[in-house]
């Protein structure tokens, strides 16, 4: 049999349980899925769960009960570094050139002229 | 009772026509076991305390019904009695599920407790088959631990969190636990024909034996739980007889240290009286069926 639960803490989507009892403290949970082996994990979407074992339960339910899934990553949403900033995801000046394919702020014409300067002689 | 009777003299499967019946009524009764408790339990679609929840225990729910299924046509196979017609054609009197199983949902901690004590009771009977002699039974229950030992734990997790989650789901668990235990005896009261089952090896340990195996295997978390426990060891119990820290207290029935219900000990018609709430129950999942028997959903 399984282990004990971890205590249940506050957090997001508190629910009242049901009878009027205590409110029942449940938290984001977001599910990766291997639909079969070698293949990349993938978002499959997330779920509310008091803790990481009922997660895991629920994480068969959602994302493998139907047996698409051969593995599945469940992961609470706070453990994730959620990188948004956009002078570093997006930054203001023209970094083409990092890309692989090097320049490409006005590379076509430059490459045009380069044709012309050559004067046909390939 | 329909199911077991089917063709008279030598059987197909190589059982003599006594072992033939003992088999199909222990398979009558799991089947049963599985498919009521499947109704019940799938009455909460819907109303489970949280969405998540409502999916994982609709899900049990439908296992459950499939285990039932499965068991219904390993019955056919036997009996020639077409499997929805066992299911579903069925008088109340003529269903074998324990009394366990008899209860309407109940509140969620009664469905939880319910639950958990018949799946706990299933998984040693479960154990008892799994090198059954008759190949077609082993092969299933194979399977069928596989999603019973999820099953368990999802329940064993849900046990937990009432017996620990504050007073109230703590008290309506421990009520349920009170109100349960002596219809929980009739999932492993022995079957008719039990001795049979044995000698052919179709069976491989009593259900007295598993009975003890189970108690003892749960003390121990309903002590932890302090939740209630009504059996206490048989006089002439030595405490003494110490077991291997971690080991399941075994004991054959007969023996010392075999546990016993502080209760009077339930009547052999477990499995045969039914109530109210299973005659309800009934109406409803017989319904369509009844609508047009013997039509091709």
């Amino acid at each position: 049999m399984s282990t004990e639960g971890e205590p249940m803490v506050g957090g997001p989507g508190a629910h009242v349980a049901e009878g009027g009892g205590p409110p029942m403290s449940l938290e984001i949970f977001e599910v990766f899925r291997q639909e079969k082996e070698g293949g990349p994990m993938v978002h499959g979407g997330s779920l509310l769960a008091p803790d990481g074992e009922l997660a895991a339960h629920y994480a068969r339910e959602l994302y493998g009960r139907r047996q698409e899934s051969v593995r599945l990553w469940v992961v609470k949403r706070s453990a994730i570094h959620d990188v948004t900033d956009p002078d570093l995801l997006q930054p203001p000046m023209d970094r083409s050139f990092k890309k692989p394919v090097g320049y490409s702020a006005g590379i076509k014409q430059k490459l045009a002229e380069a044709r012309e300067r050559a004067g046909g002689q390939e | 009772m329909s199911a077991l009777t089917g063709a008279t003299g030598t059987s197909a499967h190589g059982l003599d026509d006594a072992t033939r019946d003992a088999l199909a009524e222990l398979l009558l009764c799991m089947a049963d076991d599985e498919f009521v408790l499947g109704y019940w339990d799938s009455e909460w679609t819907g109303i489970a305390p949280l969405l998540e929840e409502d999916v994982a225990f609709s899900s049990l729910a439908q296992d459950e019904i499939g285990h039932a299924a499965a068991l219904y046509e390993l019955l056919a196979g036997l009996t020639g009695e077409p499997a929805d017609r066992i299911a579903y054609g069925r008088e109340v009197d003529g269903y074998r599920q324990a009394a366990l199983l008899d209860h309407a949902r109940g509140d969620w901690a009664f469905s939880i407790a319910r639950r958990f004590l018949y799946d706990t009771a299933d998984a040693v009977r479960l154990d008892a088959l799994a090198g059954s002699s008759y190949a077609p039974l082993a092969g299933l229950v194979a399977k069928m631990r596989r999603e019973e030992r999820y099953h368990l734990a999802h329940m064993h997790a849900w046990m937990v969190r009432l017996a620990c989650g504050g007073e109230e789901p703590a008290r309506r668990l421990a009520a349920a636990c009170e109100r349960l235990w002596p219809d929980a005896l009739a999932v492993l009261a022995p079957p008719a024909g039990e001795r049979r089952l044995l000698d052919a090896g179709i069976l491989t340990e009593s259900f007295a034996t598993c009975r003890q195996r189970w108690l003892g295997e749960l003390a121990p978390l309903f002590e932890e739980l302090r939740l209630p426990f009504p059996f206490r060891p048989a006089p002439g119990a030595s405490s003494s007889r110490a077991r291997p820290a971690g080991a399941p207290a075994v004991a054959d029935a007969g023996q010392p240290g075999r546990l016993e219900p502080t209760f009077p000990e339930p009547g052999p018609e477990g499995r045969t009286r039914h109530n109210d709430d299973f005659r309800w129950l009934w109406g409803e999942l017989t319904s369509v069926y009844r609508s047009e028997p013997g039509a091709t959903w």
